[in-house]
């Protein structure tokens, strides 16, 4: 009985499923696939964000009647820290952009901090006087693989405005605002 | 190499899908077609599937792509090729994986010689993968968000469930009159392995503004349910062997879940069959693992404070971390498995030559039935549906035949062919579908085949 089942298992299986499997293997055709190719995937992602804003109101340089010529923060920055970027950032640019409605000359300084509060990096805009028309100042900064470093070591940005002398006195009747927004652009490549 | 290609390609990069069992159902000369309907027409005495070789099915499918876009060795960039695929495809494009391997099946007839209830019983394994192209977030990889300003990259484009479990089976089947036949199989779940993240929403999206370079908003609802897994991520020191023994066993996590089905014969050579399968939830309370992405985060970049200073303002990666905070979760979940709705409508002609076999049920006492079938199976999102038109023939007692011809969203020339053979009480069949990808595999989108082994007593056999 045994034996007979195993014949019959045999002959069902080599004859049937045998053949069944390979007319479908050997009839079918497959164009030449490499699946190597998957180990070339690169990502190139671009991605845009907002860096910094501010948005002071011109009253703001005048306190008790006296100018205040300098203002100062020094928030932390820490985007770039993770050591994703440090692999896979190929360059970052960051473009600010100044709009000075105030009828005197600013100087913004943009300061790079490492993790001891030294200087990695100086970001210096003029921005000119309020004249009565439109007074955009756009500014530009490039990180290549030359200089990517300071944007991966960097962990706070110390912001400097400046209001140059000589000009127009202000008062609390002055007015006009300076604003900043800016962008960073970062051009990934990740393999 | 060749063959090697093959299998790759078939178990791989294809799969199989939809659990669309088009020439399975309703091909009552094969035993596992109770599995797609509890109330077909068969006649069995009693019949045991071999262990572990009495049904063997497989399905893969892709609805946007094949291996030959992707991998096609024709110089070109596998990144451009990457680009056309993904920028081709839809969200509702999908991979899908099922797989089905019996350990052993078995019916019987209850009663006397003459009666007319059967009872089926019977335990199988199952594996089910499902993802849909998550095309907005691939998008975002490949491209960033410099070009797709105004865009909103939609986070629920991410759904992808999967599955390995084992099911019991016990069903009834039972001739209620000569134009009717009526069955039920209750079904215990034992889930090995489950991931599944199919309720997923939120947005990405930048688009220049006016006081800042841009408006920037995450709103994240992400969530990805997993059981079965945690022993083995977590310095894991048991025996895998054992503890997937046991967990096929019924010691995975539970579920229940029931079929019903039915055959009615309005006239002698038309008939009617409906079955529904898997209505059942599995409840997963053992070696639970949620992951959670859920917030809402505005970015602004950096805001100095002139006046009050902002040395103590957390950092642009904490304030990210704390609005979309990651975690790690042990929360009971409940899956529902995919429930599965077949209907066919059958005219049968031709009187056989031979009339001495009635083995095969009701409807085979004609040589030739044409037919139509209807699949409809529930997803995480519209609804699979599959259109077959067949033709069955008895070629001769112990050889019987079924072609398709089937229209879903994998194929619109999907044909199968089906061939059962019952000598000497043993019973084999080979169901293979989409034939006509056969040409050139590594273009097909979407494959399957069954097959499997039976040892059957006909009623005619046993009152012998």
């Amino acid at each position: 009985m045994n034996s007979y089942f195993n014949g019959i298992m045999k002959i069902f299986f080599l004859k049937y499923t045998m053949l069944g499997i390979s007319i479908l293997s050997v009839l079918s055709c497959s164009s030449d696939l490499d699946f190597n190719q998957g180990n070339d995937l690169a990502l190139e992602p671009v991605i845009v964000a907002n860096l910094a804003t501010f948005d002071i109101p011109v009253h703001q340089f005048v306190s008790g009647g006296i100018e205040q010529p300098q203002f100062v923060d020094v928030p932390n920055f820490d985007l770039f820290k993770d050591s994703f970027f440090k692999n896979n950032l190929l360059k970052v640019e960051f473009f600010f952009e100044i709009n000075n409605t105030i009828n005197r000359d600013f100087v913004i300084d943009l300061v790079l901090l490492d993790i001891n509060d030294s200087e990695l990096h100086r970001i210096s805009i003029p921005v000119p006087a309020y004249t009565g028309v439109e007074n955009l100042v756009p500014y530009p900064e490039l990180f290549d693989s030359s200089n990517l470093v300071i944007l991966t070591s960097t962990r706070k940005m110390s912001f400097t405005i400046t209001m140059q002398q000589p000009g127009l006195p202000l008062d609390v009747n002055s007015l006009g605002s300076l604003k900043l927004r800016s962008s960073t652009t970062g051009y990934f490549s990740i393999k | 190499m060749r063959k090697l290609r093959f299998f790759f390609v078939l178990f791989l990069t294809l799969g199989c899908f939809s659990q669309n069992k088009q020439l399975l159902y309703n091909f009552t000369s094969v035993p596992q077609s109770m599995l797609t309907n509890p109330g077909s027409d068969f006649k069995y005495n009693w019949y045991v599937g071999i262990p572990l070789l009495s049904g063997i099915s497989a399905n893969i499918g892709s609805s946007g792509f094949s291996a030959f876009d992707l991998y096609a060795n024709d110089g070109v960039d596998f990144n451009t090729k990457l680009r056309d695929v993904v920028f081709s495809s839809s969200k509702n494009d999908k991979i899908a994986l099922n797989e089905q391997i019996e350990f052993f099946n078995g019916g019987f007839k209850i009663g006397s010689d003459e009666g007319d209830s059967y009872v089926s019983f019977g335990m199988y394994q199952e594996l089910d993968f499902l993802l849909y192209m998550p095309k907005d977030l691939v998008v975002l990889a490949l491209d960033g968000n410099k070009d797709y300003l105004g865009r909103v990259f939609n986070l629920g484009d991410f759904n992808v469930k999967g599955e390995l479990l084992s099911v019991f089976h016990l069903g009834l089947h039972k001739k209620v009159n000569e134009k009717l036949i009526l069955g039920v199989r209750g079904k215990i779940y034992s889930s090995l392995f489950n991931i599944s993240s199919t309720k997923n929403s939120g947005y990405v999206y930048t688009v220049p503004a006016e006081n800042a370079a841009y408006k920037q908003i995450i709103a994240s609802n992400l969530m990805l349910n997993s059981s079965g897994f945690l022993n083995y991520t977590q310095n894991y020191t048991g025996n895998a062997a054992s503890d997937i023994s046991k967990k096929t066993l019924l010691g995975g996590n539970l579920g229940l879940g029931f079929d019903a089905g039915l055959t009615y014969y309005p006239k002698q050579n038309i008939q009617f069959t409906a079955s529904i399968s898997d209505v059942g939830f599995i409840r997963h309370n053992k070696q639970v693992e949620n992951y959670s992405y859920k917030g809402f985060y505005v970015h602004e970049g950096l805001t100095p404070d002139f006046i009050t200073g902002s040395s103590t303002i957390p950092t642009i990666s904490t304030k990210f971390n704390d609005a979309l905070p990651f975690e790690t979760l042990h929360k009971k979940y409940t899956t529902w498995r995919p429930i599965k709705l077949n209907t066919s409508l059958q005219y049968s002609f031709g009187e056989p030559e031979n009339s001495g076999c009635n083995c095969n049920g009701n409807e085979m006492e004609y040589m030739n039935s044409l037919g139509a079938q209807l699949f409809v199976m529930s997803t995480p999102r519209v609804p699979f549906m599959a259109l077959t038109g067949y033709y069955r023939r008895r070629v001769s007692n112990a050889l019987e035949m079924k072609a398709t011809y089937t229209l879903d969203s994998f194929s619109r020339r999907n044909i199968g062919l089906g061939l059962s053979t019952t000598l000497s009480k043993v019973n084999f069949y080979f169901l293979a579908d989409n034939l006509l990808e056969y040409r050139d595999i590594s273009k097909a989108k979407s494959l399957s085949f069954q097959l499997g082994l039976n040892i059957i007593f006909s009623d005619k056999e046993a009152s012998e």
